[in-house]
């Protein structure tokens, strides 16, 4: 090892700010990514505690009617389009050449490409705050025929649609990118079955956006049309249709779901075989699992329309139904990975359970409204916001904390402070829990989503200053991780190349590693080289 | 709180309701074993003191590889049944109909018609309309809107149909509940979405032929006077 000469690549500059704006090392694209994604995650943060401070009780007036819609409307973009979906393309963009053993994806430019562009539309679309209506404020829907309206819906509206549009299509690159690395660079001996499941999800994923995203940029388009160049896509008065929207809309926004959540599926996986001390359990099943959800996610956008009136419900329930069989796949691989293995709790493993735990809720509450007959009562409720949150927020959203906690010293080369991530742990998932538990019982009583302001009814205001309390609690746990940082980045407690005792070739090189990322490759004989390096007696077909 | 849905207040609600029950206990069910094998794997096979060799480094068991891909699948295929059998309860629209009621949603409030008693009620966001049925009688709903998305929620009835320009929607309502119950716009329409209410009060069949006389008196005054 020894004799090879660190590896060399063609950036001019390498130190400073410069080197950062102009790089094309994926793994710098990668911390680029997550950090402007936490920062609209902070941005967002504010925006939901300014939501819950208006809706702490009955009749309050802190903020007006269409700042709300405002508020509510980034939020829930900025959560979307710029916090969950982008966090797993930075994570991927860091881990994937250093799973399969490659020294950089295979478009670096146009890698670079997909960051900037997404960084300049997520700003493009928090510009409209600055316009004379305000920011957009048709939420993150923006279902026409509301959204082509030009009163209240000003230059904001239309910032909004190009700044999305543009993050769109810098998903739809970076996927590309995903692909062709995945397809093409994997190092000798990395055959696809033998890719690590973080990396088979990002596969998926990406297949999903190429299939999915270019509607979005469609639909954005034809809305842009009916506000400016005089278009009737969605007015029914000049033979245009409304619900055609909505069809549109969740052709792309039902895959999106799922590609918040793959990339996540892969981070728990990696995270529970590694703090089991087990190779994952049932690696192909969760490999066809993921293309069984990722396929029937393309049939089954409209299970967000059922009380429209519009669609063959029946087919529609019963294929949104069958996702749960996957997914439930997905829970019995990682209970088999934790079977008789040998368990610590370090924060990425905690991360990781309150994961299961969060989202177990939200997939049961998934298949109750992907029942016609439930969803005519509980949709648009915040039994529905109470849904979306615990498959979101309470299951990608720790997902990313614990990739966080997990990677974090990979890439910057010292630990984070485990007793303090515990603290964040702890109180982000007591927080969270708060927060969206008791919004299951608002929905059920009748209470909508979307209102600024709701009439003094019988336990209304009760449970919704319990929400409000529990946002106050996340917001504390969020400081406590910057505070995590901050400490440890002061501290600095050298990580090495391996602090977990890792499977996969990100932990085979130094912390972080080094431009081009690999000095040399451990031989890839299974899917965890790096484990059969360090443990050649339990290598998988060694012989016992 | 132990299953938190009311019966509902119509005939129609009924079916929707025991669909929540089934879904909701199912969920319960699957939630426990889940939860429990999960509480049981971090209790039982936590790292003790000592733990240095590795455990059985076991990758698959086709046995339950196969049995938690099937027993799932019934269960899906169960509660698929149940909700179609529910679904068409539900949609099912009666031959005949003892009153309708043409529903116009719009920013931001209602317009109820009744279009064979020539009365027309319409509100606003400072004064909500108020629908009035019968009890016991059948109403056709006929539900659209003349701008935006609305939807026609009545939590009580546990049931909502969106309002959407260019489409028109039908269902029936049967109540079976005296009473006063409310009534909320269920998808965002901008400005006041918040406060597109509406209240439905059910009365019995012969106050609500009073109700019938009274109000055609005041739509005939109204006419009269402008």
């Amino acid at each position: 090892m020894s004799a090879v000469a660190a590896p060399r690549a063609e950036s001019l500059v390498r130190n400073g700010v410069l080197s950062w704006l102009a790089t094309t090392d994926h793994k710098r694209i990668g911390i680029l990514y997550m950090g402007s994604t936490f920062s609209f995650f902070l941005l967002a943060g504010v925006l939901a505690l300014a939501m819950r401070t208006q809706l702490a009780q009955a009749n309050l007036h802190v903020i007006g009617a269409h700042a709300y819609n405002a508020v509510f409307t980034l939020h829930g973009t900025a959560m979307i389009f710029l916090v969950v979906a982008p966090f797993g393309f930075g994570l991927a963009n860091y881990l994937i050449p250093l799973q399969i053993g490659a020294p950089d994806m295979a478009f670096p430019r146009l890698n670079a490409y997909s960051f900037w562009l997404f960084l300049f539309g997520g700003i493009v679309v928090f510009a409209g705050a600055g316009t004379v209506d305000g920011a957009a404020a048709s939420g993150w829907t923006a279902y026409a025929p509301l959204s082509v309206l030009k009163i209240g819906f000003g230059a904001g509206q239309d910032l909004w649609i190009i700044g999305v549009m543009l993050v769109g299509i810098s998903s739809i690159l970076t996927s590309v990118n995903f692909l062709t690395t995945v397809f093409i660079y994997r190092a000798p001996g990395m055959t696809m079955w033998r890719i690590p499941i973080f990396t088979w999800e990002m596969v998926a994923t990406s297949l999903l956006i190429l299939m999915a995203f270019p509607m979005l940029t469609a639909v954005l388009m034809m809305l842009l049309v009916d506000r400016h160049l005089g278009g009737h896509f969605f007015d029914p008065s000049l033979g245009g249709s409304a619900i055609l929207y909505q069809h549109l809309f969740w052709f792309f926004g039902h895959p999106e779901v799922y590609v918040m959540i793959l990339p996540y599926f892969g981070v728990v996986t990696e995270i529970i075989a590694v703090f089991s001390r087990k190779p994952v359990f049932g690696y192909t099943g969760l490999v066809l699992s993921t293309f069984a959800i990722a396929g029937l996610s393309m049939g089954v956008w409209a299970h967000h329309m059922f009380t429209t009136g519009a669609v063959v419900d029946p087919f529609f329930a019963a294929l949104s139904f069958l996702i749960a069989v996957p997914t439930g796949v997905k829970f019995f691989n990682w209970i088999g990975t934790m079977w008789k293995g040998q368990l610590t709790f370090p924060a990425p493993m905690l991360f990781t359970l309150g994961f299961l735990i969060n989202f177990l809720i939200g997939g049961v509450t998934g298949v109750m409204l992907g029942s016609p007959p439930i969803d005519f009562q509980a949709r648009d409720s915040y039994f529905l916001v109470a849904h979306f949150h615990y498959v979101l927020g309470g299951g990608s959203l720790f997902a990313i904390f614990a990739a966080i906690y997990f990677w974090f010293p990979k890439m910057f080369g010292f630990m984070l402070n485990d007793r303090l991530g515990k603290w964040n742990f702890w109180l982000l998932f007591a927080g969270f829990n708060v927060t969206f538990f008791p919004m299951h019982f608002l929905g059920v009583m009748g209470m909508v989503r979307r209102i600024y302001t709701y009439p003094d009814l019988p336990g209304w205001s009760t449970l919704n200053s319990i929400a409000t309390a529990g946002a106050a609690l996340q917001a504390v746990a969020v400081i406590v991780f910057i505070a995590n940082v901050y400490v440890s980045s002061w501290k600095r407690i050298p990580a090495g190349d391996n602090p977990w005792d890792g499977n996969t070739l990100e932990w085979a090189t130094t912390s972080p590693p080094p431009e081009l990322n690999f000095y040399a490759l451990p031989p890839i004989r299974s899917e965890r080289p790096t484990f059969d390096r360090n443990h050649p007696e339990l290598a998988a077909g060694s012989a016992s | 709180m132990l299953a938190p849905l009311p019966l509902g207040a119509t005939v129609q609600s009924a079916s929707l309701h025991d669909t929540w029950i089934v879904f909701f206990w199912v969920g319960i069910g699957v939630a426990a074993v889940v939860y429990g094998l999960i509480v049981w794997c971090v209790f039982r096979y936590r790292k003790r003191r000592g733990d240095e060799a590795f455990p059985e480094q076991f990758r698959q068991n086709t046995g339950m590889e196969i049995a938690y891909t099937v027993i799932p699948l019934l269960i899906v295929i169960g509660l698929f049944a149940i909700t179609y059998r529910a679904e068409r309860y539900v949609e099912t629209i009666a031959q005949t109909q003892d009153v309708v009621v043409n529903v116009t949603g719009f920013r931001w409030s209602w317009r109820f018609e009744y279009p064979r008693l020539g009365i027309s009620v319409i509100g606003s966001p400072k004064a909500p309309p108020e629908l009035v049925l019968p009890l016991g009688e059948t109403t056709r709903f006929n539900v659209h809107s003349v701008d935006v998305d609305h939807a026609f929620w009545v939590p009580d009835f546990l049931f909502k149909r969106d309002a959407i320009p260019g489409l028109e929607n039908v269902f029936d309502w049967t109540p079976n509940k005296l009473g006063t119950f409310r009534g909320e716009c269920g998808e965002f329409c901008g400005l006041d979405h918040a406060v597109m209410a509406f209240t439905v009060r059910v009365v019995a069949p012969n106050d609500f032929e009073r109700w019938i006389a009274t109000h055609r008196r005041v739509s005939f005054a109204r006419k009269a006077t402008n």
